[in-house]
């Protein structure tokens, strides 16, 4: 057990792995852990960072850089702002839903050791992978080839969202 | 000879079911008019029946028996329904015809001023056509169901006042211990079906299988017992005669239609109907015979202390059913039929005076009226008639059927000839008592009685001619209609010292009531005043009533009350706790829908959960 | 020893239950929220570890978690802006006492 995970900690990507992992797990846990609203989010930004490095990993720079600019950046700043406008104690008060947070708990265990147990007794043979050169560019062909219907219909969708946005969230009075 | 009209006595029935229908459909609209509809039907129906029976009357007609109309069927076994006319059926259909016919226009004065009288008018309706139907039934089944029917509307009518809680009980009374002896009768029928061949159940199949003597003996003693179980019960012999007297809380017509002249007379009809099962066992005939004489004399002794007027009648009509259950037992068929017919018309008339009385001065207690002679003359002519027919005075028609049945028993049945005769005694004691109570001496203070409408007078008068001459049907000098009834020829038998005991006999009893009531030069607690507990006896009715109260009554109701708390805490509580529990998983229910996504979450995550682990569970197993 | 595909589907359900406890438990709507994000990238890390690691690798997962992306942003921006409406309507951004559906 122990020389296997030498044996794991030996090979350099599984230690960058082994990083990213750990910050994307502590990330999560003091989102969830912490009181005020702004340390959250914070807390979460580094999970999300860490998962940029996890693509990067997994030869996908380009979606890596796309996770640090619309998620660390976007979303964040998204989030930040939707604070500032509504008022917070920042105080998350302690749970007064006991057995909801009990059920909770034991769901969510659960889900994950079905997920654990569906992952661990699958066979999942990887097949080679050709990352091409230049990922970026390889993504970009794809987009405007085979895919450009589905990237057309994304950007309609982001215009109608964010218009959207902008009507529900304006005064009446305007 | 065939007989053209009795193919359409179907019909007879028919025209009150009808009157039924329509009455209860448009009930409230007809009000007036309802009543006449109501007797005109009778009156079609009579009319059918008379000619029917006039037809019959001028030959030697076989029997018509219509029997197509396929039922049921089940396997091998059918049962068809249908009608048959015999002459002893197209008597009854007269007499039945006639007295309803009498009875709804008697009712139409009677009835008045009764809010509900088309209701009471279509209960007639339905009773009429019952029993009609009973009359005319092809099988045991069909006599049965339509033997229930009228019982059914006897309850409806004897109940018809609901608000007063006497009625009610005698209602109530009457339903359950004629009940009683459905049950016997149901159970006779079942075994008929089990022991006939082809398990047929029409009265001519019976009638031949007993000829051929295709039922064991024992089990034909056995069958006969059981239905005439079934005519005690109905026809009010002891020891379930206790209800006919209480049913007198019905409307007074009621009791001279269903009481006095047609339905109780159904279990007289009933052993008349089977009497070839009676015949074939002399055990079952010799019961009959005794319970009919004991009754007979048992109810006209406690006749004797009553004071209400209609119980008075209503004794005398169980004393006299019991005469007819006597002829009928000692094989004296003929005079058992020949008395029924009578004593519907003479015992009819007797009630419907006695409603007439009732409507003049608006009370039932014998001791409070007098006087009445001068006051109402229709009245008190027909009912002395009624009287005089009942008490077996020459030539009453009452004279002739009561000395057929004596001098029947004059041959070979001593002691129940000695029975009928001291009955004979009673009755003509107690009649002359009513009488000369309600008709002679004085007025009590302040009594305002006068005579009743034509509507109700026609009816006593009509009667009280048939009264006066049914009888002459039957005399020792011309049996011409016991030829007609059995079909066998019958001597002419003028049994002198018969026709004399009895004449004598109704005359000592009419004398001792005139002295004691009319002249009252004997005074009138001669008896009572020297035996007070025979009084007391005969006027508890030799406390029948309080043994069975004290024997099944409160017995049952102990046993209901047991039943009852089982129900109550056992059967009831397991549905309660079921309601509970439903009430329950309601309340968790609406505490699920709380409004807050986060609890739907929840609960669709844990959904979720138990689904994978079900599809995945058959894995590990 | 080459890569395998396990840990990072591992990593992915752990990630992805955190969120979902977040998303079920937490009061303020904008932690909600954020649960979501970290849900859906839990999502987003199956997809391209699978685009690289899963038996049919091609590019095709990256570009799915691309869109997905952009579906989570529009997602955040239109959530952040019901919020917003609902402060300003209720004066309160509890989920706890959004419960209107119980009506």
């Amino acid at each position: 057990m122990l020389s296997s995970i030498g044996d794991f900690l030996s090979n350099g990507s599984n230690i960058a792995f082994f990083i990213f992992a750990l910050f994307a797990i502590g990330g999560a846990v003091f989102m969830i852990s912490f009181t005020r609203v702004v340390h959250m989010v914070t807390a979460l930004t580094f999970t999300f960072l860490s998962l940029a490095g996890l693509f990067v990993l997994l030869q996908a720079e380009f979606v890596a850089f796309v996770q640090v600019l619309i998620y660390a950046g976007a979303i964040t700043i998204l989030m930040i702002f939707g604070i500032m406008m509504t008022r917070h104690d920042n105080e998350e008060e302690q749970p007064i839903r006991p057995a909801h947070n009990v059920w909770l708990g034991i769901g969510c265990v659960g889900l994950f050791a079905v997920l654990f147990y569906a992952i661990q007794h699958s066979d999942f043979t990887p097949g080679t992978f050709d990352p091409g050169m230049d990922n970026t560019l390889a993504i970009g062909t794809l987009l405007y080839n085979q895919y450009v219907i589905l990237f057309e219909l994304m950007s309609v969708l982001l215009t109608v969202a964010f218009i959207g946005a902008v009507i529900i969230a304006k005064r009446e009075e305007d | 000879m065939v007989s053209d009209y009795s193919q359409y006595a179907w019909l007879i029935p028919l025209f009150p079911l009808l009157s039924f229908l329509i009455l209860t459909a448009f009930g409230r609209q007809t009000k007036e008019f309802g009543v006449y509809i109501s007797i005109v039907a009778g009156f079609i129906s009579f009319v059918i029946a008379l000619l029917i029976f006039f037809e019959r009357l001028g030959g030697n007609m076989e029997n018509y028996t219509w029997n197509q109309f396929e039922w049921l069927k089940v396997g091998d076994f059918s049962l068809s329904m249908g009608f048959e006319v015999t002459n002893l059926n197209a008597l009854m259909l007269v007499i039945v015809t006639l007295v309803s016919l009498v009875v709804n226009i008697y009712s139409k004065g009677y009835m008045h001023d009764d809010d509900r009288i088309t209701v009471f008018f279509s209960y007639v309706a339905l009773f009429t056509f019952s029993m009609l139907g009973l009359v005319i039934s092809v099988n045991v089944l069909m006599f049965y169901i339509f033997w229930e029917l009228v019982g059914v509307c006897s309850f409806l009518l004897v109940g018809f006042w609901y608000f007063k809680p006497e009625a009610k009980a005698a209602a109530k009374k009457a339903f359950i211990v004629t009940r009683i002896g459905d049950v016997g009768l149901f159970i006779g029928m079942l075994l008929l079906f089990w022991y006939m061949p082809a398990h047929a159940l029409d009265f001519t199949s019976i009638h031949n299988a007993i000829m051929d003597a295709k039922i064991p003996g024992n089990i034909v003693t056995l069958i006969a017992i059981l239905i005439f179980v079934g005519a005690i019960g109905k026809s009010g012999q002891f020891p379930l005669h206790t209800w006919l007297p209480d049913a007198m809380e019905g409307p007074t017509p009621i009791s001279a239609l269903i009481h006095a002249a047609t339905m109780v007379a159904a279990g007289v009809y009933l052993v008349a109907r089977t009497y070839d099962i009676f015949s074939a066992s002399p055990t079952a005939m010799t019961v009959v015979a005794v319970i009919g004489g004991f009754t007979a004399i048992f109810a006209a002794t406690i006749g004797v202390a009553q004071n209400d007027i209609k119980r008075i009648l209503a004794y005398s009509t169980v004393s006299q059913l019991g005469y007819m259950m006597l002829a009928l037992g000692i094989g004296a068929y003929t005079a058992g039929i020949f008395h029924l017919f009578t004593h519907a018309f003479f015992k009819a008339l007797l009630f419907l005076g006695s409603g007439s009385v009732i409507h003049a001065v608006h009370t039932q207690d014998i001791h409070e009226m007098g006087g009445l002679a001068k006051k109402m003359k229709v009245t008190t002519w027909t009912f002395a008639i009624g009287a005089l027919a009942l008490s077996g005075i020459v030539p009453f028609s009452g004279f002739w059927s009561k000395d057929a049945i004596l001098s029947a028993a004059w041959h070979g049945h001593p002691v129940l000839f000695w029975v009928g005769l001291i009955a004979a005694f009673f009755t003509a004691f107690y009649m002359s008592r009513l009488f000369f109570c309600v008709f002679a001496g004085k007025a009590p203070n302040g009594q305002k009685a006068h005579e009743s409408p034509f509507s109700m007078t026609m009816p006593l008068v009509v009667l009280a001619v048939l009264a006066l001459l049914a009888g002459f049907v039957f005399t020792p000098f011309n049996p011409w209609m016991g030829t007609w009834l059995t079909g066998d020829a019958v001597d002419e038998d003028a049994n002198w010292a018969v026709m004399i005991l009895s004449t004598l006999v109704g005359f000592a009893g009419i004398g001792l009531g005139w002295l004691m009531y009319g002249k009252r030069s004997i005074p009138v607690d001669f008896i009572s005043g020297k035996a007070p507990w025979l009084h007391t006896l005969l006027y508890r009715k030799y406390f029948i009533d309080e043994l069975y109260d004290v024997v099944f009554v409160r017995s049952l109701k102990r046993i209901g009350q047991w039943f009852n708390r089982f129900d109550d805490y056992v059967v009831d509580g397991a549905v309660r706790a079921l309601a509970r529990g439903g009430f329950a998983i309601g309340q968790l229910g609406t505490r699920l829908q709380n409004g807050q996504v986060q609890s739907y979450g929840l609960i669709m995550l844990l959904g979720l959960l138990i689904l994978a682990l079900v599809l995945a569970g058959g894995r590990f197993i | 020893m080459g890569m395998v595909i396990s840990p990072y589907l591992t990593l992915a359900a752990i990630l992805f239950c955190i969120g979902l406890y977040g998303a079920l438990s937490k009061k303020s709507a904008i932690v909600v929220l954020l649960s979501i994000e970290l849900m859906l990238n839990a999502a987003n890390l199956n997809l391209v570890a699978f685009a690289k690691l899963g038996v049919n690798p091609s590019l095709t997962g990256q570009i799915f978690s691309l869109f997905t992306i952009t579906v989570a942003a529009a997602e955040a921006a239109v959530g952040i802006a019901i919020l917003i409406l609902l402060f300003r309507n209720k004066g309160t951004a509890d989920v706890v006492q959004m419960d209107t559906m119980k009506q």
